[in-house]
């Protein structure tokens, strides 16, 4: 199975490149007296590898990133750089390059300044620290600005000077806290590609915390989606979209229609029926919920619903009533009354000929694209 | 309207200046109001008057140790308490102000008791002891303001780059504090160099400060000299507030995003 990675705890064998200096979460908790604000915590960050650390506010996903730089203290767990645990290492001694929302660049001294600061702080001679800051600067497309002062830069500016500074000294691994919370969308979308270019150009492990899942998808290869203080589920973001084990993530990950439904036969599909006594087939978990017992639901993705002519035939097909439709630019996007309950569809501009208010239809999905998950 | 308002509150404010300056250029022996002319000769008569030179001496000695001893201790206090969160915290941000609303007699018998026992009276060292706990409240509490606006990101940013804790106060709140420190050492040094009542207490015969060379002389000696002094300390004063003013607007006027992509 392709995420099996995802709850197998501390052990290290689970790591995807278990050599070099792979940074390993193991089984950190944190509380501050009252109940934990991450729990029993468990990943490794392959060299290289980007992942991301995605929950809303207040799932611990910040906690854990303070705990890996130095900033906070695991109350119990271990956090190993190399296999080697650097838990009782203040953050200075740890080689981490950290960029947070605020950037967080020195105001009084110019661009240049910054970059070399790691490096002065590292004991290089002030002759050996400006080839290599200026090298970084070039590498984050920053070159000829290296004597602006930081409030002569745009944000966008800033976030690569950042970049840059936490990048020259060679870390083992760039911790980065939202840091494109405070860009515009446009630029942020820039951004995204432009920190996955430079990650992959200087090929440096990234830990990344953010609450945007878009971003989470667009720049990780793994991700941890964390609620309360959890990781509920770990992959690839291919896999964790295609193959949610709970309603949260199914629905955290990009948008999802969550129908609640019976479960009646076994296998790798079961047999579903739906609260209007329409059946179909669903994929099952692929990891055992546990204990059982519903209640279940069938999750399937907007894009995944198709509307049906009466010959058609589908693994699942409910009849419904459209409530609305809107055209949403580069697809088109329909509200169903099905079920009892509102169904999405998501589609290019074709749908829009058959989707006017009020009117009855069919729709349904492939077997492989609804997925059973055991409702929360 | 404002103007019918605002002139008499200015009048109000400025009379007193307005009188001593031009006291300060009375030719005669006797100080007078009108003056009765123009001359330079109280400014020549007061600056070759050893006792009134060793007075301003002794006064900027003492404010010298009050600003150095008071700004080390505030500013302690300041990033002690910044980044430090304890139940009676405020307890203690209180106790910091206690040297400005406590009434400046209790300080100065205080003063007066304790230096006695370390004979330290009839010094400006004594002096200026006793004006440092005075210039505390005025450093911490602009330091608190600048300490206020320093992003906490900055803290953690630096210390993530390797910064240890001497490094951190140097390239991350130095920096920060410098504005605040600099406007609150001039109204320490204000604060001291303007004081008279402890000064009177804690005064001897190689320990009068300005304040209290005025004060004696204007009771057995009351000539032009004094008016000049305190033209001086007017004029002093003034350039003193241009100097911050133009500084202040220098700081506003320089540009803050001009980025050519």
């Amino acid at each position: 199975m392709p995420h099996d990675d995802t709850r197998d705890g501390p052990t290290v064998a689970s790591a995807p490149h278990p050599t070099g200096r792979d940074l390993e979460v193991v089984s950190v908790s944190k509380s501050y007296g009252g109940p934990d604000v991450v729990q029993d915590l468990a990943f490794t960050l392959g060299h290289g590898e980007f992942l991301t650390l995605l929950g809303p506010s207040g799932s611990g996903k910040t906690t854990t990133l303070l705990m890996v730089a130095g900033f906070e203290r695991p109350t119990t767990g271990d956090i190993r750089v190399g296999g080697r645990s650097v838990v009782n290492e203040p953050p200075q001694r740890r080689n981490f390059g950290i960029v947070f929302q605020s950037y967080a660049l020195f105001p009084h001294m110019t661009v240049l300044e910054n970059v070399e600061f790691p490096l002065r702080m590292r004991g290089v001679a002030k002759r050996a620290r400006g080839a290599p800051a200026l090298e970084m600067l070039e590498k984050v497309g920053l070159s000829g600005f290296q004597n602006r002062k930081p409030r002569e830069l745009s944000g966008g500016q800033q976030q690569r000077v950042a970049l840059a500074r936490a990048l020259v000294f060679e870390p083992d691994a760039l911790l980065l806290d939202e840091p494109l919370g405070a860009l515009d969308k446009r630029l942020r979308e820039a951004m995204q590609i432009e920190i996955k270019a430079i990650q992959q150009r200087v090929g440096i492990s990234v830990l990344y915390v953010t609450h945007d899942q878009e971003e989470a998808m667009v720049m990780s290869d793994r991700i941890a989606i964390m609620r309360e203080g959890r990781i509920v589920q770990l992959g690839a973001p291919k896999d964790l979209y295609k193959h949610p084990e709970t309603p949260f993530v199914a629905s955290f990950l990009g948008e999802t229609n969550l129908l609640p439904c019976g479960v009646v036969e076994d296998g790798a599909y079961g047999k579903v029926t739906f609260a209007d006594g329409s059946s179909g087939v669903a994929a099952r978990p692929r990891r055992d919920p546990g204990d059982g017992g519903g209640p279940w639901l069938v999750s399937v993705r907007p894009e995944q619903v198709r509307v049906l002519t009466p010959e058609d035939r589908l693994d699942t097909t409910i009849d419904g009533v459209v409530k609305d439709c809107t055209f949403v630019g580069s697809y088109v996007r329909v509200t169903i009354l099905a079920c009892g309950q509102e169904v999405v569809v998501k589609g290019d501009e074709t749908i829009s000929a058959w989707a006017e208010t009020g009117r009855r239809v069919r729709v349904g999905w492939r077997r492989d694209d609804a997925q059973i998950l055991r409702a929360d | 309207m404002l103007l019918l308002v605002c002139a008499p509150i200015f009048l109000y404010l400025l009379v007193p200046t307005l009188i001593v300056v031009p006291m300060a250029f009375t030719p005669g022996a006797l100080l007078k109001f009108p003056p009765g002319g123009m001359s330079l000769r109280p400014f020549r008569a007061l600056l070759g008057d050893p006792a009134w030179v060793d007075a301003a001496i002794v006064s900027l000695k003492a404010a010298a140790v009050a600003v150095g001893l008071g700004g080390v201790v505030a500013t302690l206090a300041a990033l002690g308490l910044h980044s430090a969160k304890f139940a009676g915290r405020g307890v203690v941000q209180g106790a910091l102000m206690v040297p400005i609303v406590a009434p400046l007699i209790v300080l100065a018998l205080a003063d007066y008791q304790f230096l006695a026992t370390v004979r330290l009276t009839g010094t400006w060292l004594g002096i200026g002891l006793a004006h440092s706990v005075l210039a505390v409240p005025y450093v911490f509490i602009t330091l608190q303001a600048s300490l206020a606006g320093l992003d906490p990101a900055l803290l953690r940013s630096a210390r993530g780059l390797g910064a240890g804790h001497w490094s951190v106060f140097r390239h991350v709140y130095l920096p920060a504090l410098r504005p605040g420190l600099l406007a609150g050492a001039l109204f320490a040094f204000a604060a001291s160099f303007d004081e008279a009542v402890i000064a009177l207490f804690l005064q001897g015969p190689a320990a009068t400060t300005l304040p209290v060379k005025i004060f004696t002389d204007i009771q057995y000696d009351l000539t032009p000299k004094i008016a000049a002094v305190a033209a001086l300390l007017v004029g002093l004063a003034t350039l003193v507030f241009v100097v911050q003013t133009a500084v202040l607007l220098r700081r506003r006027s320089q540009p803050r995003a001009t980025t050519a992509g």
